[in-house]
């Protein structure tokens, strides 16, 4: 069996081991190798215990034996192989379950509260727990997307934009359990599908199957603003039925040819927005123009981006999902597929404190923990659902979540490693 | 041989002679005498006569001057000739006729040596030494008795070199000095082959060179067939069976013996049967000879003689050139999402013009609205029967889906998509005023009320009879339905929504309708009946064409957004493409389902069609239509996409397109409906 000269290194000096190259057997895989690293680890610390380690080749993780690998990739077995060891990520634990009446169309949780809305024209708070603390009733129809705004103290703005083209802003007193609609956003002429509050918290942008974006003020006021009525609708009738006061977009982005799938902010002077019109769009928020056009091949259904490695996620109507880089100027380039799904990827997002990793819900019923390392394979499948999912998100304390259409709400809990959170 | 010739170059003893004997009848130079003696019977008598004129010659010495002129000449003249002194020598009076002559011959013993004179016409008798002469002669000795023509020679020019030379001349300066004509000459030809005038000599080809005797054949001469030579059919080696001793498992037992007896000649596997002999001496004659004999020359005689000539054509050249499916994209590939919730075969789908939603129809009495993306079923309604058919209006400005169930038209509202819209097309419906004068109607219209109305009924329309298709025009504001019925001009209604009225188009029935259709641009209406599709001028009122479809049944039919091309599908597994402006015959049938065709659909912006089938799958097509009216449309087709579960014998019942996107959906018997993208 052939040997390969290999050299380990870390970047955690709590398992760094001398730096000397080993003879490694070339049909080596991950476990073995940790076996490998936790040996000297323990001739080094005679109180060292058993953790297992994942390996990178090149910046590659190794998922295969060792030789597959090199040849895969293309690089020499001559030389000595500098091998990268990081402590393993550990699987997502279940921590709980949220039961719904209906579909979960849209999560997005905080520090403290998790809002669900769902296909039963309600919005749902959670606690971290999983303990349901309050329904928010308001909507006509279907919930499309949450999101919450901002927290002072108690008080909390949130959220919620429908089918039946409005989104309400709601005012939220956690301590007395009170809700408020405060304003009625009205303007869309479809079911809005999308909405994302600006970096400073005081817009907020929607898209909607209108083909529009629009730009919000999520600051929540006394005065009501004068409308447009409709001509034919008798005013006494609209007021009856609507909660809060009607609220008109500070400004109307249009250019997307299709439905707007998806929308967030890069900052606060940069939107991007996905559509069904196979582009994604980076608008300048002051003066409402496109300023990058970037197109890709099919239907976007979800984008996500990230701060920590200036890098967008894109969930489309085929099985991958693409990394784009929003900045680059010469077209439109893919940087990385990432193909494991089955399905259609419905919700992509951004891990709020790696820059490696990202998590996917696809309509094959599943959500596939990533790292960007290993495109191939997913660094973890969570088959929890049971039907397909419709949206994933990722909190900044270690909680993963997912939604679907079998009604239930899952959050995961995990533990990322020390040094690769501080990367 | 009139006349003897004797030359020669007379010797020494000779020149004698003619000194004494003056008067030698030899005329002539030194060098030569000529002889001129006429035989009378035979070469011996001659000679005998020739000697007599010697005689004679020396009794009167006449000599004649005339010279060597043929004494013909003088045949009629008295005289033979003239003698030396100028007299003329007169011819002899000759009395001897043939007698004399023979009694001369016979009793005068010179008479062989007498010899006739013409020149003198005398007779000369030879002397001895001139017979002596003529011997020798006629030995081809020497004239001359005493020339010794044995000799010793002497060698004055020897070969052998002697050690003094012949000649005391001294050698000549030219001999010491090279030759410069020889050199002018070499010269010349070094230059000659210099400027190349001159070719050396071809090196001979040391390999020997045979003459191809056929190398110049022609094939078709007799010789020729000879190189078409067909072999005589191979007779077949004979086998162990054959043998006299054969091995005991090849012969028969006694149960096979009885099966081969009871066998035709035609059907048995051996023609004989093995026979085992003790030894060689034992077998008997053989008795098949003569039928073997014969099988074997009516082989060869009905053996083929002609050789076949193939045609050499690489059957991939025979493939019309398509272009590859990878390069026609975007097109649906894969299956993306199921719509399920409905209980029975869904026999109709349409989808909203926005793209966003889908309605589905069903047996199972209920009529669904999805979700596209997700496949949530937002809404469902339920009808007071099988729906048969069911259409969005094509009009974006209006929120109305039409719906035929048993012998109802259902008008619809499903309040999905843009609220401003839903409620104008509430407006549309209730801003009707009835005409003055109401006028007898096909189909009654009512419009709903209360728990009806909430449920998002909004029109009825009862037809007299059972509708099995409703059709929308692309403005959305006219309607047709379908009532097949094979023995009434009742089956196609066109309904007006804003004005409520309805028309019966047809006089005259033309056969069972299958399903009709708008033109998308022009006033012109499809109607499809069993065999064909006949297309009706709206505003002229007229038949404009009829499409002979070549199919036995037609189940479905749709029109390209273009409007010049068709596509039915039949019952008969063929999906025929009319282009309208070509031809009222299929411009390409395509016979790709393995069962009957149940629905054809037209992408509204993408260049493709699809088919659904019993046989479970949907097949989608390229159909690229160009602008350019030379250029035929190319159809190609791209994916069989599979995925519906075949459910008493129906497999998909009905496909449609995303108004959008390269997506089609499908719905089958096994309740679902299929999203492909």
């Amino acid at each position: 069996m052939s040997q390969l000269q290999t050299r380990f290194f870390t970047d955690n000096k709590k398992y760094s081991v001398d730096d000397v190259p080993f003879s490694i057997p070339a049909a080596s895989e991950v476990q073995e190798l940790s076996n490998v690293i936790n040996k000297l680890l323990e001739a080094k610390n005679g109180s060292h215990s058993q953790i297992e380690f994942d390996f990178l080749v090149r910046g590659q993780f190794l998922r295969t034996s060792l030789s597959n690998h090199m040849e895969a990739e293309g690089i020499s077995t001559e030389d000595v192989v500098e091998i990268e060891y990081v402590e393993r990520f550990t699987a997502p634990q279940p921590e709980e379950c949220m039961m719904h009446d209906d579909w979960i169309s849209s999560v997005e949780a905080d520090s403290e509260w998790i809002l669900t809305g769902s296909y039963d024209k309600t919005a749902r708070i959670w606690s971290l727990e999983g303990k349901a603390v309050m329904t928010v009733a308001g909507h006509t129809d279907v919930v499309k997307d949450v999101a919450w705004v901002r927290r002072d103290g108690l008080t909390s703005l949130l959220l919620t934009a429908s089918l039946d083209q409005t989104i309400l802003l709601w005012e939220w007193n956690s301590e007395r359990n009170k809700l408020k609609a405060r304003h009625c956003c009205r303007g869309h002429a479809g079911s809005v599908d999308t909405i994302a509050t600006d970096p400073t918290r005081t817009k907020f942008c929607s898209g909607s199957w209108d083909k529009m974006l629009k730009i919000w003020s999520a600051v929540a006021t006394e005065e009501e603003e004068e409308v447009e009525e409709p001509p034919s609708r008798p005013r006494k009738k609209q007021k009856t039925e609507q909660l809060g006061l009607t609220r008109t977009p500070l400004m109307t982005l249009s250019g997307h040819n299709e439905a707007v799938s998806s929308v967030l902010w890069l900052d606060s002077e940069e939107i991007c927005s996905a559509s069904w019109d196979h582009t994604i769009r980076l608008w300048d928020a002051e003066t409402g123009s496109v300023k990058t056009t970037l197109t890709g091949s099919k239907v976007f259904n979800h984008i996500s981006y990230s701060p920590l490695c200036r890098r967008l996620a894109s969930g489309s109507t085929d099985r991958h999902v693409r990394l784009w880089d929003p900045r680059s100027k010469d077209g439109s380039l893919v940087l990385l597929s990432l193909t494991s799904h089955s399905g259609w990827v419905t919700a992509v997002k951004w891990a709020p404190s790696h820059e490696h990793q990202l998590v996917s819900g696809s309509l094959d019923n599943l959500v596939k923990l990533w790292d960007t390392r290993s495109c191939k394979t997913p660094l973890y499948d969570v088959s929890a659902h049971e039907d397909k999912v419709l949206c994933v998100d990722w909190t900044d304390s270690r909680l993963m979540l997912s939604g679907g259409a079998d009604n239930k709400l899952y959050t995961y809990r995990y533990t990322a490693c020390e040094t690769d959170a501080g990367a | 041989m009139g006349t003897v010739c004797v030359g020669g170059v007379y010797p020494a003893g000779c020149e004698k002679k003619r000194d004494t004997a003056a008067h030698s009848l030899l005329i002539g130079s030194g060098r030569g005498v000529f002889i001129e003696i006429t035989h009378r019977c035979s070469p011996t008598l001659k000679w005998l006569t020739t000697s007599e004129s010697f005689q004679l010659s020396r009794v009167c010495d006449i000599r004649n001057t005339v010279g060597n002129v043929p004494m013909e000449w003088y045949q009629d003249y008295p005289h033979i000739g003239y003698n030396l002194d100028g007299k003329k020598i007169f011819k002899p009076i000759r009395n001897k006729d043939e007698l004399d002559e023979f009694l001369d011959k016979m009793e005068n013993p010179d008479y062989w040596r007498t010899v006739h004179d013409k020149t003198t016409a005398s007779d000369i008798r030879l002397t001895d030494e001139q017979v002596d002469l003529v011997h020798r002669l006629q030995k081809g000795q020497f004239g001359d008795v005493n020339f010794n023509e044995y000799e010793p020679s002497v060698d004055f020019f020897t070969n052998e070199v002697m050690i003094h030379p012949v000649t005391n001349r001294p050698q000549d300066k030219r001999s010491f000095i090279p030759s410069l004509i020889e050199k002018e000459k070499v010269s010349k030809l070094v230059h000659a082959i210099k400027m190349g005038w001159i070719k050396p000599r071809k090196p001979k080809e040391t390999t020997p060179q045979y003459y191809d005797l056929w190398a110049k054949e022609d094939p078709n001469a007799i010789l020729g067939r000879h190189k078409m030579h067909v072999p005589a059919p191979k007779m077949r080696l004979p086998g162990h069976e054959e043998s006299y001793n054969p091995p005991p498992e090849y012969l028969l037992t006694e149960e096979e013996r009885l099966v081969w007896e009871q066998q035709d000649a035609e059907d048995r596997k051996l023609p004989f049967l093995p026979q085992k002999h003790s030894c060689l001496r034992a077998v008997p004659a053989f008795s098949r000879f003569i039928h073997e004999r014969f099988e074997r020359c009516l082989d060869l005689y009905l053996c083929p003689r002609q050789r076949k000539m193939r045609v050499n054509v690489n059957p991939e050249d025979l493939i019309p050139k398509l272009p590859k499916p990878k390069d026609l994209q975007p097109f649906p590939t894969t299956m993306s999402l199921v719509y399920r919730g409905h209980t029975s075969l869904v026999r109709s789908i349409s989808a909203s013009p926005t793209g966003q939603w889908l309605v589905s129809g069903s047996d199972d009495f209920t009529v669904r609205f999805w979700e596209v993306n997700t496949g949530r079923c937002m809404k469902t309604l339920e009808v007071g029967g099988a729906v048969k058919s069911v259409a969005w209006n094509p009009n974006p400005a209006v929120c109305l889906v039409a719906v035929c169930f048993e012998r109802t038209v259902l008008l619809l509202n499903p309040s999905l998509g843009d609220r401003l819209v839903v409620s104008s097309t509430d407006q549309l419906i209730t801003a009707y005023e009835p005409p003055e004068e109401d006028k007898e109607q096909a189909v009654t219209w009512a419009l709903s009320e209360g728990l009806e109305h909430n449920m998002g009924h909004r029109l009825t329309l009862t037809h007299p009879k059972a509708v099995k298709q409703v059709v929308w025009h692309g403005k959305g504001d006219y309607l047709s339905s379908v009532m097949p019925d094979n023995s009434s001009n009742l089956q196609v209604l066109i309904h007006q929504v804003s004005k409520r009225r309805t028309q019966n188009p047809f006089r005259k029935n033309k056969g069972l309708v299958q399903c009709v259709s708008f033109h998308p641009l022009r006033p012109y209406f499809f109607v499809a009946t069993q065999r064909y599709v006949r297309v009706y001028n709206l505003i002229k009122q007229e038949l404009t064409k009829k499409l002979m479809t070549n199919c036995k049944w037609i189940s479905s039919m749709a029109i390209h957004p273009g409007g010049d091309n068709l596509i039915c599908g039949s019952y008969d597994c063929r999906l025929a493409w009319f282009d309208l402006d070509l031809s009222t015959k299929p411009y390409k049938m395509l016979r790709h389902h393995k069962k009957a065709l149940r629905g054809v659909a037209y992408h509204r912006n993408y260049p493709l069609f699809a088919s659904g089938a019993d046989d479970g799958s949907v097949i989608v097509c390229h159909g690229m239509v160009y602008n350019d009216l030379l250029q035929n449309p190319l159809i190609v087709p791209v994916k069989v996409l599979k995925g519906h579960q075949i459910t008493h014998d129906l497999g998909v019942l009905d496909v449609t397109f995303h108004p959008t996107q390269p997506w089609v959906f499908s719905s089958g018997a096994d309740t679902t409906i299929r999203l492909f993208t």
